[in-house]
């Protein structure tokens, strides 16, 4: 690469990490405004998130006394850069991942863990019990849900190589060939499974009711955030925040990728903004129905509760949609559809 | 895993503030991995001295003090302080006195237990249902404020009666109210009852058996819940319920069998929403005409209490279970002797049985499911030198044995 | 929704007003006290609270000629509110020591003490003008 090249690169990295952060703040926002909403309160105002974040930022940085200190620091700060990493290898609207070249959907899936671990580090370093028992269950959610997860992934991944696309584990060539339009029927039902179980784990992944064990404001007073404050805190909101739309992000790109650009001719400049504003309002709609609707019409589930729901609801949910989709690549050619 | 036993317990304080807690106590937990091993807990965090205050203050203030004791059974306190002074001074209430006095105290049996049903679907996580019950809650709270003047300390009972009648326009006000009630609690059980996830937090979950509920003495719904077939409005009539015909709310009744867990409370509480519907119908129906306080002029009341000698005993069925008032009057202002026994002081034993075995996520459910109210329980707290101390079975007998030599002068 | 019964009420909320009173604004504005002095500078208009009902047992209010001196007040008030002055044989009432049971309006022979309806009473100072009611 030219010195150019990789300036171009860093700008772009540059710009995607803002719009991470300040996207995520207002899917956060729009999020709670709904809640509210369904709750039949008026709720905060959808630039709330922003105010939080920036009155933290300014707030005093408590580290406890029997807590690891630069173990305790520098988990907010990995989970916060991870997060946002991780949005350089997804497709945001109509631009392709600025570093695609150099990671697929298994990266995307690995690099997911991480704000996870970090959480768990800091949630250990932290030297609350609370937060202890914060960090073990974090630790149960994620071997919980990463089964399920890798089925989605490579059920996906296989059914577009099934249909001959070279690379199925790379995120452009899933958003460029959107996974419903190589199957048949039998192949559209396991599709549509696989999204359900995807918008089943969004939930664990945000730490979301039902399935926010790990923070349980109720029972473990905040979890493995109990002792963080102040700058620290805001990182990890932003990390949270930028998490929230990476993973609409991801849903997206896999499910729903269609730009409206490719629909309707439009000058460049224009086209991109109004795929930006489609790409948000799918996010808004995804995150609507797997987070929103979901936090507010559950109770918190128990962590075992959570583990057989992941091990053995979900993953045999998964893999009766694995089982559809060979299914259909079984058939497709008998029945003449499909490829 | 099979290194159960060598799993070292941690402890984990939850309190005196925790977000699960709504009431100031303090848990201490043995853990083993995220089941409960052991449970202490230390009440007495909450302690004001309101006996004390009592002690400098005549009957007719300190019914107004007793509606304070707690912030959600305002009439509850007074009532029961009400009849142990009337009990003592011979006055004799008057039948429509009894009948606003229950209907007041129903009103407050309808709020208090949609309260508690929120909290424990906050409890749980699930706040809508939340938001839910303490929207509908309000219309409880609207008529009780048009009947007392005001939402949460009452202060309609005096000693002789209660100082505010209900009007005709106001029966029209409660009567809308308990259609409301009346149409939406089919909808609210289908929402606790029916609702996959509660079922699965609640079932079975904090089970205290019907021996263990007898033994420990528990009361209200907390004993009804496990099969115990106890209610003062039913046992000892007092106010207005000896015409009415009130049965004890049991789990077996609707649901056709008794777990003695969470659930059953849910059961039970909601019920007696509907139960109190009924009650504050037919109070309203047969209420006769009359006065409405035994003795009007609150100066010649002042003068009957204080020519007062002896002890009188009020027992209510508070939303909680039997409260109880001991007050002893010697001829004087202020009492000689005033000792509140609220229901939840029963019933806090109950979370031993109820807790050991559990797992943390279920603490908080558990703990709420009893619907404790400390600031009414704390009676004591003794604290010499700013620390704490314990006091044991022998000291408390010692004590208990020097007060009644006291009392028998 | 068997299982989740509470689903089909929350979508429905999601298209219905919320049940929330507007008061004093919709969000709470960046300072409080100048949001109220701008009501009352008529700049800004605050949203009404919900009404109290009749009878209402809210601030006292005193009709000081018509006060005998009795102490009757005095005497039953449980929060030990109300100071009586000898010099001019009237009383005092401190507000931020009320607790509202009325109790010595019902006693009052001449009928001088009575409750309005103003329950926005909330301040930082206890002893501000308007919670001394002489």
């Amino acid at each position: 690469m030219t010195p150019a090249e990789i300036a171009l690169l860093a700008a772009w990295c540059a710009a995607l990490s803002l719009f991470a952060l300040a996207g995520g703040l207002l899917l956060s926002g729009i999020d709670r405004k709904l809640a509210a909403h369904m709750q039949a309160r008026i709720g905060p105002p959808i630039r709330q998130p922003f105010i939080d974040t920036v009155k933290l930022l300014q707030k005093e940085n408590v580290v406890p006394a029997n807590a690891i200190p630069w173990l305790f620091s520098a988990a907010p700060v990995v989970a916060l850069v991870s997060s946002v990493l991780v949005l350089f290898y997804i497709p945001v609207a109509s631009t392709m991942p600025v570093l695609g070249a150099y990671g697929d959907l298994v990266l995307v899936m690995y690099l997911l863990t991480v704000p996870a671990l970090a959480l768990v580090a800091g949630g250990f370093a932290s030297g609350s019990p609370y937060a202890t028992i914060g960090a073990q269950r974090e630790m149960v959610t994620m071997i919980a849900y990463e089964f399920p997860l890798a089925i989605v992934v490579i059920g996906v991944a296989w059914r577009l190589g099934a249909a001959g696309i070279s690379h199925p584990f790379a995120l452009q060539s899933i958003a460029a060939n959107p996974v419903w339009s190589v199957t048949g029927p039998l192949g559209l039902a396991g599709v549509f499974i696989l999204l359900v179980v995807l918008a089943a784990i969004t939930p664990a992944e945000l730490s979301r009711i039902p399935f926010d064990t790990q923070e349980a404001e109720t029972e473990l007073a905040g979890g493995l955030l109990v002792e963080y404050s102040g700058r620290n805190l805001a990182m990890f909101t932003l990390a949270q925040a930028a998490k929230t739309l990476v993973l609409a992000a991801v849903i997206v790109a896999v499910f729903f990728p269609w730009n409206l650009s490719s629909f309707l001719a439009m000058p460049g400049l224009l086209a991109q903004a109004a795929d930006l504003l489609f790409f948000l309002l799918k996010a808004v709609l995804v995150l609507f129905f797997a987070v929103t609707l979901v936090r507010v019409a559950m109770a918190r589930f128990r962590i075992n509760e959570l583990v057989s729901f992941y091990w053995v609801y979900l993953s045999v949910i998964g893999l009766a949609g694995i089982v559809l989709l060979m299914a259909d690549v079984v058939a497709g050619p008998l029945a003449g559809v499909g490829v | 895993m099979s290194g159960e036993s060598k799993k070292a317990p941690y402890r984990v304080p939850i309190g005196p503030n925790h977000p699960a807690l709504k009431e100031p106590v303090m848990f201490t937990f043995e853990m083993e991995g995220e089941v409960v091993r052991d449970v202490d807990f230390a009440p007495g965090q909450a302690h004001r001295g309101i006996e004390w205050m009592g002690m400098r203050r005549n009957p007719v203030q300190i019914v107004h003090l007793t509606d304070r004791i707690c912030g959600i059974c305002g009439v509850v306190h007074s009532l029961s302080f009400s009849l142990a002074v009337e009990q003592i001074a011979g006055i004799e209430v008057p039948e429509r006195a009894d009948y606003i006095r229950t209907i007041v105290h129903e009103f407050e049996r309808i709020q208090s237990h949609l309260l508690w049903a929120g909290v424990a679907a906050h409890e749980l996580g699930f706040d809508s249902l939340l938001y839910l019950t303490w929207r509908v809650r309000e219309e409880a709270m609207d008529v009780i404020e048009n009947l007392t003047g005001n939402r949460v300390n009452y202060g309609i009972v005096q000693v002789g009666g209660v100082r505010r009648d209900i009007v005709p326009e106001q029966h029209a006000i409660i009567e809308k109210c308990l259609a409301t009630y009346e149409g939406l609690l089919d909808t609210l059980l289908s929402f606790f009852l029916d609702d996959r996830t509660i079922r699965m937090r609640c079932r079975d979950v904090g089970v205290l058996s019907r021996k263990d509920a007898v033994e420990l003495c528990t009361v209200g719904p907390t004993a009804r819940a496990s099969g115990v077939n106890v209610d003062l409005r039913q046992d000892y009539p007092y106010a207005a319920y000896g015409d009415l015909d009130v049965k004890a709310v049991l789990p077996d009744r609707y649901l056709g069998e008794t777990h003695g867990d969470v659930y059953d409370r849910i059961v039970v509480r909601l019920l007696e929403v509907g139960q109190s519907c009924q009650i504050i119908r037919q109070c309203l129906s047969e209420m006769p005409a009359g006065p409405i306080t035994a003795e009007e002029k609150l100066v010649k009341l002042l003068a009957t209490c204080k020519k007062a000698t002896g002890e009188g005993i009020g027992r209510v069925e508070a939303p909680r279970g039997e409260c109880l008032h001991y007050v002893r009057m010697e001829g004087k202002d202020s009492p000689a002797s005033w000792k509140v026994k609220a229901s939840s002081y029963s019933n806090l034993m109950s979370w031993i049985p109820m807790l050991r075995g559990s797992q943390i996520a279920d603490i908080p459910i558990i703990v709420a499911s009893i619907d404790p109210c400390l600031s009414c329980t704390d009676r004591v707290a003794i604290v010499q030198d700013n620390r704490r101390s314990i006091l044991t079975k022998d000291d408390l007998h010692r004590l208990s044995a020097e007060k009644t030599r006291r009392l028998q002068g | 929704m068997r299982g989740l019964p509470l689903v089909p009420e929350l979508v429905r909320q999601l298209f219905r007003r919320p049940a929330t009173n507007r008061f004093p604004a919709k969000y709470l504005p960046p300072s409080m006290r100048a949001f109220l002095r701008d009501v009352q500078a008529g700049r800004a208009t605050a949203n009404p609270p919900v009404p109290t009902p009749p009878k209402f047992r809210g601030k006292i209010a005193y009709d000081r000629d018509s006060c005998i001196g009795c102490m009757l007040c005095v005497r039953v008030c449980p929060a030990h509110a109300i100071e009586f002055l000898p010099d001019t044989k009237k009383i005092r009432v401190w507000v931020d020591q009320c607790i509202f049971c009325s109790q010595c309006t019902s006693i009052c022979p001449k009928s001088c003490l009575s409750m309005t309806d103003a329950f926005l009473l909330a301040g930082e100072d206890r002893y501000a003008e308007d919670l001394i009611v002489e």
